[in-house]
């Protein structure tokens, strides 16, 4: 099986192939034997080249899984290369609106701006609060507030759009 | 301490155990205003500190009843609790902050005694004043020492009055700018500007220079007067690379006031202790021995009784300074009570009740050494930014030595409304490398799933070569988290290694994603759908996501 893998900056192909008691992976230069026992539904031993890493992977979406190791917590994004390539070819990165999500839930505290205002990147636009500690949200880009979509006082989850600016 | 306990004179010698009653006559009980037998206690807490302390309850025999806020009503004090009363929605200003409701409640439920663990009300003196107006034993110290160790200036003067020493300054509220200027030249620069109300960091500010010193001036002030709706700042001069080392104290109602050694807590992120440890790697008996008999004296000033904390700040001459009296059961209290064999709640329990301290604490001496982490649902790479939200799995480190003090178990929901922190991890070890090493295992065998916590950042810290040779200052976390030395990004994104540094393999991320990923397209492409009885891995698959349960991917 050829996949493409992705973790934070890297992108890398990924050969795998089906052995007595787990896979053998191809990833960049090097070649894992990875023996794999699962322990729970989201715990898994996995014997890479005899030595034990205990992981837990839990699937978010098609293609997401979220790898909780003694290292942390990493989301890894796995494509067959054919989707790979009509990703690519669609250019899903091209300009246009850029969408700010929550990167924590909490509760909407402040809202800094008004749809229309002009802003520049790095500053605020919407203030999270969780856990007695306020964050404020900033746009990475310099544009227009093209859409306000939380309200003050309204509870988020992680990942939840809050404004688009265009 | 020995010297310095020796001298007192002690009406009892009864140890305190849970069968103490069998050995104990009722007339060995002093008549004091809080002489009473509790057999109710009401925990006015939530997360890990209402579990200590209802823990603390059943042991000795006494009910345990706890309040809850909605967020938490299944939460783990509830659940091991004997009885548990709603106290309000979610937010803490209408749940755990209802000073009045929570009094009146313990009267309702025939509670004899409140314990108010630490944060939310554990330091306000009307609480515990209106407590005590409705007959109910506030367990910690009277609503006068509360008070006089809340204010920085008043504490301050007390202390000095009582010969306990502190650090050079003013000892009044800064009227304006030029004033602040005035007396930070006739201490010196360095100097700190702090908020008299202050704490956790708010409100303070380090100024090197007279230039400076307006700016700073006016910040603090205004951070102060949001922070605690009072902006009076005062001054002193800067301690240089202090170590945070504080007493534990514990008076009764007797007047004896006996110290039960120090713990270190110089690791800390902005102001917010993050690992402790007993003893200090740089206390001696003779300064544990000083240092205890000023906590004991700071305690005598403000007519101190139950359990509390004198912090100092110990600069690398030896002197110490003090910092501020905690005027509750700490945080880390789990370390002192692993090196004295002291239960810390026990005591508090049994001092509310108006026993004198026992013979047991007399000539305390550390035995072994005893860390503590605290594990805070916050991403420790990513700015620290909270992460609430449910713990999908959770396995806490058990064997020798290890101690989890958790108010969490596996499917808990972390609400956004209360502190990150959720669980403790201690150990005890016979010396600090033994400590430090049983502390690494123990995290290794850690599990936390779903929500991001701070327990990568203890396992760069516990290899670090500073922190293992003892080479600890106030200022040390948030420099080496500045600097990028400690919790940089996870796993490198660059370059291919089988190793980093021996936390583990960079490619392990990719690889197990991909194992689980080949896996599910095994289930899916490979298994027939199998009518009637016999289920097919796909069909289990399927009927799992139908049901909303999480397939193991």
């Amino acid at each position: 099986m050829e996949l493409i893998v992705r973790h934070q900056e890297r992108e890398e192909e990924l050969h795998l192939e089906r052995t007595d008691s787990g896979y053998r992976i191809v990833l960049g230069e090097l070649t894992y034997e990875v023996d794999v026992a699962r322990a729970s539904d989201t715990i898994h031993s996995l014997l890479i080249d005899g030595e034990q890493h205990e992981v837990s992977v839990r699937r978010r979406k098609e293609g997401l899984y979220r790898v909780t190791s003694a290292a942390g917590i990493s989301e890894v994004e796995i494509m067959d290369p054919l989707t790979h390539l009509a990703r690519t070819a669609h250019g899903e990165d091209k300009g246009g609106a850029q969408h700010v999500t929550a990167y924590m839930p909490g509760r909407v505290v402040e809202i800094l701006v008004a749809e229309g205002d002009e802003v520049e990147a790095g500053q605020g636009i919407v203030v999270l609060e969780a856990m007695k500690m306020k964050n404020e949200i900033q746009t990475e880009s310099t544009g227009v507030v093209k859409k306000l979509l939380v309200e003050k006082d309204q509870a988020v989850e992680g990942g939840d759009p809050l404004f688009e600016i265009g | 301490m020995p010297g310095a306990n020796r001298e007192r004179h002690w009406r009892g010698s009864r140890r305190w155990h849970p069968e103490r009653e069998q050995v104990s006559s009722p007339s060995a009980m002093p008549e004091t205003a809080a002489s009473r037998k509790i057999r109710k206690v009401l925990v006015a807490n939530r997360g890990e500190i209402a579990v200590r302390v209802l823990r603390g309850c059943r042991e000795l025999g006494i009910r345990g009843a706890v309040i809850y806020s909605d967020a938490d009503r299944a939460a783990l004090p509830v659940r091991l609790a004997d009885e548990a009363h709603r106290i309000g929605p979610a937010p803490s200003n209408e749940s755990y902050l209802r000073a009045e409701a929570i009094v009146d409640l313990a009267v309702e439920i025939g509670a004899d005694a409140i314990h108010p663990g630490y944060g939310f009300l554990a330091e306000n003196a009307d609480f515990a004043r209106y407590a005590a107006e409705r007959g109910v034993i506030f367990i910690g110290p009277p609503p006068s020492a509360i008070a006089a160790m809340g204010s920085k200036i008043e504490s301050r003067r007390m202390m000095i009055e009582a010969g306990v020493p502190v650090v050079p300054g003013g000892r009044d509220p800064l009227a304006d700018a030029e004033a602040a200027v005035a007396a930070a030249a006739e201490i010196t620069y360095p100097v700190m500007l702090k908020a008299s109300a202050g704490g956790g960091g708010k409100g303070m500010r380090m100024v090197r220079s007279a230039e400076e010193l307006p700016a700073a001036f006016r910040e603090a002030r205004s951070e102060a007067a949001a922070s605690f709706g009072d902006d009076t700042v005062y001054v002193e001069k800067l301690v240089e690379q202090p170590r945070h080392v504080e007493i534990q104290i514990l008076g009764d109602h007797h007047g004896n006031v006996v110290s039960l050694g120090e713990r270190e807590c110089s690791l800390q992120r902005r102001h917010q202790k993050v690992i402790e440890e007993a003893p200090s790697p740089v206390v001696d008996a003779d300064l544990r021995r000083r240092m205890g008999e000023a906590a004991v004296q700071a305690a005598r000033a403000v007519g101190y009784t139950n359990a509390g904390t004198v912090e100092f700040l110990l600069d690398p001459a030896g002197e110490f300074y003090f910092l501020e009296m905690n005027t509750r059961l700490q945080v880390e209290h789990p370390v002192t009570e692993l090196v004295t064999g002291i239960d810390l709640v026990f005591a508090q329990i049994r001092i509310a009740e108006g026993e004198p301290l026992g013979e047991e604490f007399l000539r305390l001496e550390p035995r072994g050494h005893a860390i503590e982490v605290r594990l805070y649902a916050e991403d420790p790479f990513n700015r620290f930014v909270p992460s609430p939200g449910r713990i999908e799995h959770l396995r806490l480190p058990e064997g020798p030595g290890v101690r989890n003090d958790s108010g969490v178990t596996s499917g808990a929901e972390i609400p956004i409304y209360y502190d990150p922190m959720v669980a403790k991890l201690i150990v005890w070890g016979h010396d600090r490398p033994h400590a430090i090493a049983r502390l690494q295992r123990a995290l290794s065998e850690l599990q936390i799933e779903g929500i991001r916590t701070t327990a990568p950042l203890f396992t760069q810290i516990l290899r670090d070569e500073d922190f293992r040779a003892g080479r600890l200052d106030n200022g040390m976390l948030d420099r080496k988290l500045a600097s990028g030395e400690w919790a940089a990004p996870g796993p490198p994104g660059g370059g291919q290694t089988r190793n980093i540094d021996g936390s583990g393999l960079a490619d392990l991320p990719l690889i197990a994603a991909a194992v689980a990923h080949a896996e599910r397209q095994e289930v899916v492409t490979s298994q027939p759908a199998v009518a009637g009885g016999q289920r097919g891995h796909w069909k289990m698959v399927a009927r799992r996501e139908a049901l909303g349960g999480r397939p193991w991917s």
